[in-house]
């Protein structure tokens, strides 16, 4: 359960957003009763944390280290809420969403153009679940080296946003060569957070198959040297249907 | 390319299962229960309110949406939620909600305040419950929570028919008194069925919360100021150069 010091005191949080008064002792005591008046059934089908990394796709030398709380909800399909860290206050910075290599393929081109590859995540040991033994995880591994991601970030945190500013951004995973190379420093820095090694991992990983294609539409950027800029327009409305009997 | 209020290109049907895919086996069984011992999902942890209201897409407000929205508070002044079509377990992850409150919109440049929307209306109309909570209990979060402004990217839009998330974000907008953010009664009469709640209760109820004083310039619910609304596009451009010399080399590994 949240600690009470978490929500104390004014002034920047440690995760740097604005912060105001305090929440209240007798304030903290009816929230914690409501939270238990209720229930939160979508929440507790979010039974993995994995962490790896993202580029943004606009500018992929802006690498981010990203931790995933994800739903898998069959077997061709994953749903993950994208946290910037697994402490308790994390920032919600985007979602990322996970389909089979065969749900991928029935994707109309254009919208395949917005999503990338997971193979080489994988197989790199730069995809992990903390705290889970390879053992237990190699079977969700070899699902989803066969998977694409569609990722929007809507917190550009690592630019120092201290609030959800602009935007979406479409987000990009790491790949073997060029801009999709993750700095190393941000890959060291998350190993020795968790105690562990890519390059054991990329050992232990050898025995998940490749896939035997990955579609040239994901990762756009590979073959068409081309990234998605998202951009909000004003537009005219579009007036449909009259509601006035309602006003 | 992709634009939020575009209809995306068609994919098969299938069977009409949204996402489509095959039914989970034992075996991914094992790796959740395992994974929900030994990972601690702290930020999870954290989401305290499950909230139940209704949304319109800021380009076509005659769509409009029951969501639920799973919420953190993260400090008196800032909460952060993601949104789900239903609150049942198989519910589709369909976009991320922020929450100010007014004192933090009125430090955002006006081109950005263009993009939330308040949410004392939705609070005072009764759109806006905690299911489970009796009224008594939440008064003070709802009295806080009717100076806020939300910013809300829907990244599905089931409502059209996706069985996938397709395209670009779209951005929402909040129930308001005025014509077109008027939610069909039928959406509230839904809700309020499966809920056991009588939104018309809750309004009389809250009538006497305090809402936003208008601030100095604030531009949040463009639409009503305007006429005006945001789409959200997809550009397709050249990649950013780093410094130094550009090389993108198929085949060779870097360390």
């Amino acid at each position: 359960m949240s600690s009470t010091s978490e929500r104390n005191g004014a002034g920047a949080g440690k995760n740097g957003i604005p912060a105001g008064k305090p929440v209240s002792t007798g304030q903290q005591i009816l929230d914690k009763g409501a939270q238990m008046l209720q229930s939160f059934k979508p929440i507790n089908q979010m039974s993995q944390h994995a962490c790896t990394f993202a580029l943004y796709s606009q500018d992929m030398s802006r690498q981010i280290e990203t931790h995933h709380f994800i739903t898998r909800l069959n077997q061709d399909f994953l749903q993950a809420a994208v946290y910037d860290s697994d402490d308790s206050d994390a920032r919600l910075i985007g979602i990322e969403y996970i389909v089979s290599d065969a749900t991928f393929e029935k994707l109309p081109p254009d919208e395949q153009k917005l999503w990338h590859s997971h193979a080489y995540e994988i197989k790199s040991g730069l995809w992990i679940h903390p705290r889970m033994p390879e053992m237990i995880v190699t079977p969700e591994l070899k699902n989803l080296a066969k998977t694409y991601g569609k990722f929007w970030c809507t917190w550009q945190t690592d630019r120092g946003d201290k609030l959800p500013l602009g935007p979406p951004s479409l987000m990009m995973s790491p790949q073997a060569e060029g801009e999709g190379v993750v700095n190393h420093e941000l890959v060291t820095k998350r190993d020795e957070k968790y105690k562990m090694s890519k390059e054991d991992l990329v050992k232990s990983r050898i025995e998940i198959p490749e896939p035997e294609w990955i579609n040239p539409m994901a990762d756009y950027w590979r073959q068409h040297k081309k990234c998605f800029g998202v951009d909000v327009e004003s537009t005219k409305m579009k007036i449909e249907t009259d509601y006035s009997i309602y006003s | 390319m992709a634009s939020s209020d575009k209809a995306p290109d068609t994919m098969p049907v299938g069977d009409g299962t949204v996402p489509p895919g095959k039914p989970l086996t034992v075996g991914h069984q094992v790796i959740d229960k395992s994974a929900q011992m030994l990972q601690t999902l702290k930020p999870i942890k954290q989401m305290s309110q499950h909230v139940c209201t209704f949304a319109l897409y800021g380009h076509d407000m005659s769509r409009q949406i029951e969501t639920h929205h799973y919420i953190t508070r993260l400090n008196q002044d800032f909460l952060q939620s993601a949104v789900y079509d239903s609150h049942e377990p198989s519910a589709n992850l369909i976009g991320v909600e922020y929450i100010v409150s007014d004192r933090i919109f009125d430090t955002l440049p006006s081109d950005e305040q263009k993009l939330w929307h308040s949410h004392d209306h939705e609070v005072t109309s009764g759109m806006w419950v905690n299911p489970g909570v009796p009224e008594m209990i939440q008064r003070k979060e709802l009295e806080n929570i009717a100076h806020t402004y939300g910013k809300f990217w829907c990244t599905w839009q089931v409502d059209r028919g996706d069985r996938l998330p397709l395209g670009a974000p779209a951005l929402m907008m909040s129930p308001q008194i005025v014509n077109m953010g008027v939610i069909n009664p039928e959406l509230v009469h839904l809700r309020d069925n499966k809920f056991k709640i009588s939104t018309d209760e809750l309004r009389k109820s809250r009538a006497n919360i305090p809402v936003s004083k208008p601030g100095n310039a604030r531009v949040a619910d463009y639409w009503m100021h305007t006429g005006k609304c945001f789409a959200v596009d997809i550009e397709e451009g050249d990649m950013k150069k780093e410094q130094g010399e550009l090389k993108v080399v198929e085949g060779q590994k870097f360390p």
